[in-house]
C-alpha cells in the first residue's frame, strides 16, 4: 500500500472539472491503470462462467467425463480467480479514491489558508459552499468507478464474442435485446427519481425541524409550548410516511417490472433458442449459455450505467472545488515589497490619527463602536484602500506575512480550533516550532484569567472545535490567552472583554500591562474598568480621534467621553 | 466523544429487543401478510430455473416442439405471478416500515420535548443534534431498505436451498458443505466491521470538520499564521483516517475472496456432483441444469445478507440511541400545593455538579415580591448555579428553594413557568411566523396580546414592516432576523409568558456593544413591575438593583443596597471605583507613569476637539 497522505500535493490543473480529474489521476497514473486491468479481469471471469457450465452440460450430454472434469474445474477455478482479482480491484480502486480524496484535502487546506480574510468574507456572503465529504466523495467515486467500468465494457466485448461466435441470430437478440431492457428499465426510474427527491426533501424539511427543536430547546423547556411542537412535528412525520407510502406505490411497480421485463425478455430468448436446441442447431448446453447470459449481461450494463452517473456526479463536485481554488486573495503581496520597518516602529493611521507607539497600553474608545472596530481593521492591514503606516512605510508595500506577524487585531469572532489546550494556545507563536514552555503558556493564562478554563481542560486535555464546550466568557479569555501568547509587535484587542463579569474583567485589566511589556497594545472597548488601565485613551468620534488623555482626565473634561464609558445617557 | 454523551442515556440491547418486540405486536397482521406475500414471491422465483431444466430435458430427448412451447409459457406464467407478488409484498413492506418508523421518530421527539429541564441545561445539544439527525437516518435507512432486504435475501437462500433439495436431494450436500466456513468468515467479518466502520466514519468526521474549520476560521488562521499548522493538522487526521480506511480493507481482504469463493463452490460442487450422478444414471440432466441455475443464484442474496446485517448492526445502534431519552428519570415531583404569595426564597442550598466539590455553600436568600437583586462576583462564584437553582431548573442537593412556600421542584412545570422564567441572553427563532415564536407558551395569545408584547419591546415596527408582518415565516427556512432582533423576540415571549419573577443570567452577555443600547430598553421594558434577581456581569445593573449580592467560592460574603456597600468600603466598593473612575482608594502601584505625550499626530489630523 502507498503512504498516505503525500508529502505535497502538487500544482493542480484548474482549467476546467474534467482537467482537474484528469491531473488527479495523471498524480496516480500506475495504480490507476492497474485498478482497470484488475477490473477487466474480474469482470471476464465472472463473464466466462455461463460458458464453462454450458460447456460442463455440453460433456455431459456427450458423457465425457475428463472433458466434463476439466469443465468443473474452469468453474471453480474462473469463481477462485474472480475472488482474487476482485479484492485486488478493490484494494487498488479504494487506494485510489483515498489518494483523490486526501489530495482535495489537502488542496483545499493550503488554499483557504491562503485565502484568509478573503474567504472568511466570501463565507459571510454565502458565496463559498465549503467543500465537505459529498464533494470530496462524489470526486474520488468517479476515479473509483473507472476500475468496475472498464470491466463492464470488457465483459459485454468478451459476452458478445462468445455469443455471436455460437449464433449470430440467438448472439443478436441477446446483445440488442439485453441494453434495451436495460434502457426500458431505466427510463421506468425516471419518474420514480422525481418522487424520491419529493420524498428526500421532505425528510430534510422533517430533520430540520427536528434539528430546530432540539436547538432551541432549551428556550422551548424554559418557556414552553411543547405540545404545539410535538403536534407539529408529528403531522410533518406523517406527511413523510404518506409520501413514503406514496414513493413505495411506484416503487412497488418498477420492483415487479424489473423482475417482469428482463424476465420476459430472457423466457423469449430461451424459448427461441429452446427451439434452436430442439433443431440441432446448437447444444443444450450453448441453451444453458444462452440463458444465463440474457440475464447475466444485465450486471455489467447496470455498472455501465452506474459509471456514467458516477463521472457526471463526480465532475459536477470537481468543478466546486475548482471553484474554491481559483479564488484569489483580496490583499496580495506588493510587487516591489519595501523593507520591513525595525522592530519597535511607530504604527500610525492618517485617517483617524490614531498613532501608537511601542511600550503604551491604549485604550481605543468610541461613540459608535462599529468605526471602532472599522479602525482596528485598518490599522491590521485588512483594508486594501486604507494607508496605515508603520515607521513611515503604508502597510500595503510591506508583504502580507509581515504586516500579520507584527499587528495582531484579535476580534471576538475569531475561531478557536479543535485541538491540545496548550498546543492550541501557543499556535500563534511567532517562530513556528520553538518550544513554548508551560510557564510561558500558565504566564498568559493567568493573564487573561482563563484559570478556570485551564483547571477545567488541562494543559495536555482537547479543547472541542469552535471552542463549543466553552461558555461564551472562557472562549473570549482563551481567544485573549492566545492573542497575548502570539506576542506580536503591536496587539489589538477588540473588545476583549465584553462577554466576562465585572469582577473578572477588572483582573484581566490589571493584569494586561505587564503581559505585553516594551510592545504596544491597543484596547477597543468602551469599559471603564479596561480605560482606567491604559496609559491614554483615544477617543473616536465621526472616524476621527477627537480627544486623547488619561481615562479620568478625559472623564473630567469630556462630556461625551463620560457619557459614552459610564453609559449615564442610557437607561 | 465529548461530556455530553455521557448525560443522555443509551438503550441496553435488552430494552431495544424488547422496544421492537412490543411494536411488531401491535403491527402483527400486516407483518404475517408481508411475509406471506415475499414468500410466495420468491417460490415463484424459483420456478424457471425448474423449467428451463426441464426445456434441457426434452431438447436432449428431442421432445415436441409443442412441449417445450408449454414450458416456456409456464416460465411466462411464474415470471408474471413473481412480479406481481414483488410488487404487492414490496408496497405492504414499505406501509409497514415507514409506519414504524414514523412512530419511532415521533416518539423520539416526544421524549426529546419532555426531557427534565436540568438534563437539557446540562446536556448541550450536540449529542440531541446528533441523534435527531444521523441515527433518525440511518433509522430509516434501516426500515426502508435494510430490512426488505434482510427478509428477501434471507427468504432467497432458504427458498433456494429448498428447491434444490426438491430438485435432487442428493445435491443439497455440497451446498450445504460451505455453510460452517461461509458462518465462520460472516462471523469473524461481521464481529469486526460495525466498530471498523464507525471508526472510520468518525475519522472521516475528524477531517472533514477541521477541513471546516480551516475554511470558517480562515481569517484567524491567516492573522495568527497558522497555515502550516492548518496542513500539519489535515495531514494528520489524513493519516489517521487513512488507518481506519487501512484497517476496514484490511477486513475485506479476508472477507470479500472468502466469500465469494465460498460462493462458488456450491456451484462447483453441485455441477460435479450432478455430473457424476447423472453419468452414473441417478438424475436428468434437467435436475443437474436446475441445481447449478439454483447454486449460481445463490450468490446475489447470500452476499446481499452479509452486506444488509452490516447496516443492520448500525441500525440497532441508532436505535438504542434514540430509545435511551425513555430511561431518563424525571426530576420533578409534582404536588398539587399551589404558592401562597409570590415571596422566593433559598433556605441554606448547598449544590454539587461533582460529589465532594460544592459549587454552593449553605447559601440562603429571600427576594421580596417586587424587588431587584443584583448577584455579582467572579466566575466560578456559583452565580449562575444559584441562578439555575431560583429558577426552579436544578433541584439544590440540600436546602431547598421556595416560592410561597412551596417547592420549586414540586411545581409542575407549567405553573412554575407562570411564576419565574430563567431569562438567558441566548435566542432561538424557531421555525414558524412571528406570531408563533412570540406565542410559544401562551398558544391562545389574542393578536392585540402578541402586539402589544412586541410593542413594550420596542419590535412592533421592524415586526410589522416584514413582508408577511407578523405572518411572516422566520427560523430556517424563513426570513432571517438579526441577532439584536432575534433577542427582542425573545424578550417579547417573556412579556406575553408574564411571570412575576425572573431570573436573569448576564452570562452569556451582548457580545455585540453595537446593539447593546437599544437592547437595554428592551429589557428595561420586560423587567418593569417583575421581582428581578440580575447575575449581573455589568456594574450599572448592580448600581441600579435595590440590594446588591456579592458571592465568592459559593458563598454570600456581602450584601446591601449599592450605596452601603460602597460606604462599608469592601470589595464591591473597590470593584466600583475603578469601575466608575473615582480617584479616592485607588492603588497607586497600577498606574506606574502618567502619559507624557498626547497620542495624536496633530500634523495629520485635526484631532482633539473635545480635549
Amino acid at each position: 500500500m502507498r503512504q498516505l497522505p503525500v508529502p505535497d500535493p502538487g500544482t493542480p490543473d484548474l482549467a476546467s472539472a474534467h482537467r482537474f480529474v484528469l491531473w488527479l489521476m495523471r498524480k496516480q497514473r500506475g495504480s490507476v491503470l492497474l485498478g482497470i486491468i484488475w477490473g477487466c479481469a474480474w469482470m471476464i471471469a465472472q463473464a466466462l462462467v455461463p460458458a464453462a457450465i454450458g460447456s460442463a452440460i455440453d460433456a455431459l450430454t456427450r458423457h465425457q467425463a475428463t472433458a466434463f472434469t476439466w469443465d468443473c474445474l474452469a468453474v471453480l477455478g474462473l469463481g477462485v480467480l474472480t475472488a482474487l482479482t476482485g479484492v485486488l480491484r478493490h484494494r487498488m480502486v479504494v487506494s485510489n479514491f483515498l489518494d483523490a480524496a486526501f489530495r482535495i484535502i489537502q488542496l483545499v487546506t493550503e488554499h483557504a489558508a491562503r485565502l484568509g480574510n478573503t474567504l472568511a468574507k466570501l463565507l459571510s456572503t454565502g458565496e463559498v459552499v465549503s467543500v465537505g465529504t459529498a464533494d470530496v466523495d462524489a470526486v474520488g467515486g468517479a476515479i473509483d468507478v473507472t476500475g468496475r467500468g472498464s470491466g463492464a465494457v470488457a465483459a459485454v466485448i468478451v459476452v458478445a464474442v462468445i455469443l455471436l461466435s455460437r449464433s449470430l441470430v440467438l448472439g443478436l437478440i441477446v446483445l440488442i435485446g439485453g441494453p434495451a431492457m436495460t434502457a426500458l428499465v431505466g427510463s421506468l426510474l425516471r419518474p420514480l427519481h422525481q418522487r424520491q427527491q419529493r420524498y428526500r426533501d421532505l425528510q430534510g424539511q422533517l430533520a430540520t425541524r427536528a434539528a430546530d427543536i432540539v436547538a432551541g430547546l432549551r428556550v422551548l423547556r424554559g418557556i414552553g409550548g411543547e405540545p404545539a411542537f410535538s403536534r407539529r412535528y408529528f403531522d410533518q412525520s406523517q406527511e413523510l410516511r404518506r409520501t413514503g407510502v406514496v414513493v413505495a406505490r411506484t416503487e412497488s411497480y418498477l420492483f415487479g417490472a424489473q423482475v417482469l421485463l428482463p424476465g420476459m425478455f430472457v423466457t423469449a430468448a430461451t424459448w427461441i433458442a429452446a427451439h434452436y436446441a430442439l433443431h440441432r442447431v446448437i447444444t443444450p448446453g450453448q441453451l444453458v449459455t444462452f440463458y444465463a447470459y440474457a440475464s447475466f449481461l444485465a450486471v455489467p450494463l447496470a455498472t455501465l450505467t452506474e459509471a456514467a452517473d458516477a463521472i457526471v456526479r463526480g465532475l459536477v463536485a470537481a468543478g466546486r472545488v475548482v471553484a474554491i481554488l481559483r479564488l484569489r486573495p483580496e490583499i496580495t503581496d506588493p510587487a516591489e515589497p519595501a523593507e520591513a520597518p525595525a522592530a519597535g516602529s511607530v504604527l500610525h493611521d492618517p485617517v483617524s490619527g490614531l498613532t501608537v507607539r511601542a511600550g503604551e497600553l491604549v485604550g481605543l474608545a468610541a461613540a459608535d463602536p462599529a468605526e471602532a472596530a472599522e479602525l482596528a481593521d485598518r490599522i491590521g492591514g485588512y483594508r486594501a484602500e486604507a494607508e496605515p503606516e508603520l515607521g513611515g512605510i503604508p502597510l500595503h508595500r510591506l508583504p502580507v506575512d509581515v504586516v500579520r506577524s507584527r499587528v495582531l487585531v484579535a476580534t471576538n469572532d475569531a475561531h478557536l480550533f479543535a485541538g491540545r489546550f496548550d498546543e492550541q494556545l501557543a499556535a500563534g507563536r511567532p517562530a513556528a516550532g520553538q518550544l513554548t514552555s508551560s510557564d510561558q503558556v500558565l504566564a498568559a493564562v493567568r493573564a487573561a484569567a482563563a484559570d478556570d478554563v485551564l483547571d477545567a481542560v488541562g494543559l495536555d486535555g482537547e479543547l472541542a472545535a469552535r471552542g463549543r464546550t466553552l461558555s461564551g466568557g472562557q472562549a473570549q479569555r482563551v481567544r485573549l490567552a492566545r492573542a497575548l501568547l502570539a506576542e506580536p509587535e503591536i496587539l489589538v484587542l477588540v473588545e476583549p472583554t465584553s462577554a466576562v463579569d465585572a469582577h473578572t474583567e477588572a483582573a484581566i485589566a490589571r493584569q494586561l500591562r505587564s503581559a505585553r511589556p516594551g510592545v504596544a497594545t491597543v484596547v477597543v472597548s468602551n469599559s471603564p474598568l479596561l480605560l482606567d488601565q491604559a496609559d491614554w485613551v483615544a477617543y473616536l468620534r465621526d472616524g476621527t480621534v477627537t480627544a486623547t488623555g488619561t481615562h479620568r482626565d478625559l472623564i473630567a473634561s469630556d462630556a461625551s467621553y463620560a457619557s459614552t464609558v459610564t453609559r449615564e445617557g442610557g437607561p | 466523544m465529548t461530556a455530553a454523551d455521557s448525560i443522555l442515556p443509551v438503550a441496553t440491547g435488552k430494552q431495544v429487543i424488547s422496544h421492537a418486540r412490543k411494536v411488531m405486536a401491535s403491527h402483527r397482521r400486516e407483518l404475517a401478510v408481508v411475509i406471506a406475500l415475499y414468500t410466495a414471491a420468491t417460490v415463484a422465483g424459483l420456478m424457471p430455473p425448474r423449467l428451463l431444466g426441464a426445456i434441457v430435458t426434452d431438447v436432449q430427448h428431442s421432445a415436441p416442439a409443442s412441449h417445450i412451447d408449454v414450458l416456456a409459457i409456464a416460465i411466462a406464467i411464474a415470471l408474471l405471478a413473481q412480479s406481481v407478488l414483488i410488487r404487492y409484498g414490496a408496497l405492504a413492506g414499505a406501509r409497514l416500515g415507514e409506519a414504524v418508523l414514523a412512530r419511532f421518530r415521533e416518539d423520539f421527539i416526544d421524549g426529546v420535548l419532555g426531557l427534565p429541564l436540568s438534563t437539557v441545561e446540562r446536556a448541550g445539544s450536540g449529542d440531541l443534534m446528533a441523534r435527531s439527525s444521523r441515527d433518525v437516518n440511518a433509522l430509516s435507512l434501516t426500515a426502508r431498505q435494510c430490512v426488505p432486504a434482510l427478509l428477501t435475501a434471507g427468504l432467497t437462500v432458504i427458498l433456494t436451498i429448498a428447491a434444490i433439495a426438491a430438485d435432487s436431494p442428493v445435491l443439497v450436500l455440497p451446498c450445504l458443505i460451505v455453510v460452517p466456513p461461509i458462518w465462520a468468515v460472516a462471523r469473524w467479518y461481521l464481529r469486526r466491521a460495525p466498530a471498523a466502520y464507525l471508526r472510520e466514519s468518525a475519522s472521516w468526521g475528524v477531517l472533514t470538520d477541521s477541513l471546516a474549520e480551516t475554511v470558517e476560521g480562515a481569517r484567524t488562521v491567516e492573522a495568527l499564521r497558522l497555515a502550516s499548522a492548518r496542513r500539519g493538522r489535515a495531514d494528520a487526521d489524513i493519516a489517521s483516517s487513512y488507518a481506519a480506511e487501512r484497517y476496514t480493507l484490511r477486513l475485506r481482504t479476508f472477507f470479500l475472496p472468502a466469500a465469494e469463493a465460498s460462493y462458488v463452490l456450491p456451484l462447483a460442487g453441485v455441477l460435479a456432483f450432478g455430473g457424476v450422478a447423472y453419468l452414473h444414471g441417478w438424475c436428468t440432466l434437467g435436475q443437474v441444469t436446475a441445481a447449478a441455475l439454483y447454486a449460481r443464484a445463490l450468490v446475489a442474496p447470500m452476499d446481499a445478507l452479509v452486506q444488509w446485517l452490516n447496516y443492520l448492526q448500525t441500525g440497532m445502534a441508532a436505535l438504542a440511541r434514540l430509545l435511551g431519552l425513555a430511561h431518563i428519570p424525571a426530576d420533578r415531583e409534582p404536588s398539587a400545593v399551589s404558592p401562597g404569595d409570590d415571596r422566593l426564597s433559598a433556605a441554606a442550598v448547598s449544590h454539587a455538579y461533582v460529589a465532594g466539590r460544592d459549587v454552593l455553600r449553605q447559601v440562603s436568600l429571600t427576594v421580596e415580591p417586587g424587588e431587584r437583586v443584583a448577584i455579582v462576583g467572579p466566575s466560578g462564584a456559583g452565580k449562575s448555579t444559584l441562578g439555575r437553582l431560583l429558577a426552579g431548573i436544578q433541584r439544590p442537593d440540600s436546602g431547598e428553594v421556595t416560592v410561597g412556600g412551596v417547592a420549586l421542584t414540586e411545581l409542575p412545570l407549567d405553573d412554575l413557568r407562570g411564576y419565574i422564567a430563567l431569562v438567558t441572553q441566548e435566542h432561538h427563532i424557531f421555525q414558524g411566523s412571528v406570531r408563533d415564536n412570540v406565542t410559544l407558551g401562551v398558544p391562545e395569545a389574542s393578536d392585540e396580546a402578541v402586539r402589544s408584547a412586541l410593542a413594550a419591546v420596542d419590535a412592533l415596527g421592524w415586526a410589522l414592516e416584514l413582508p408577511d408582518g407578523l405572518d411572516t415565516a422566520v427560523g430556517s427556512g424563513g426570513s432571517t432576523l438579526s441577532a439584536p432582533q432575534a433577542q427582542q423576540v425573545a424578550l417579547a415571549r417573556l412579556v406575553l409568558a408574564d411571570p412575576h419573577t425572573l431570573v436573569l443570567d448576564e452570562a452569556t452577555s451582548l457580545l455585540d456593544p453595537r446593539s447593546a443600547r437599544r437592547l437595554e430598553q428592551s429589557l428595561s421594558a420586560v423587567l418593569d413591575g417583575r421581582t428581578v434577581v440580575a447575575i449581573a456581569h455589568r456594574l450599572h445593573t448592580a448600581h441600579d438593583a435595590d440590594r446588591v449580592i456579592v458571592m465568592e467560592h459559593g458563598r454570600i460574603t456581602e450584601a446591601g443596597p449599592h450605596r452601603d456597600l460602597v460606604a462599608t468600603d469592601g470589595p464591591y466598593a473597590a470593584l466600583w471605583r475603578s469601575w466608575h473612575g473615582d480617584a479616592p482608594n485607588r492603588p497607586k502601584e497600577n498606574n506606574p507613569q502618567a502619559p507624557v505625550h498626547d497620542g495624536v499626530d496633530n500634523s495629520s489630523s485635526n484631532a482633539a476637539c473635545g480635549g
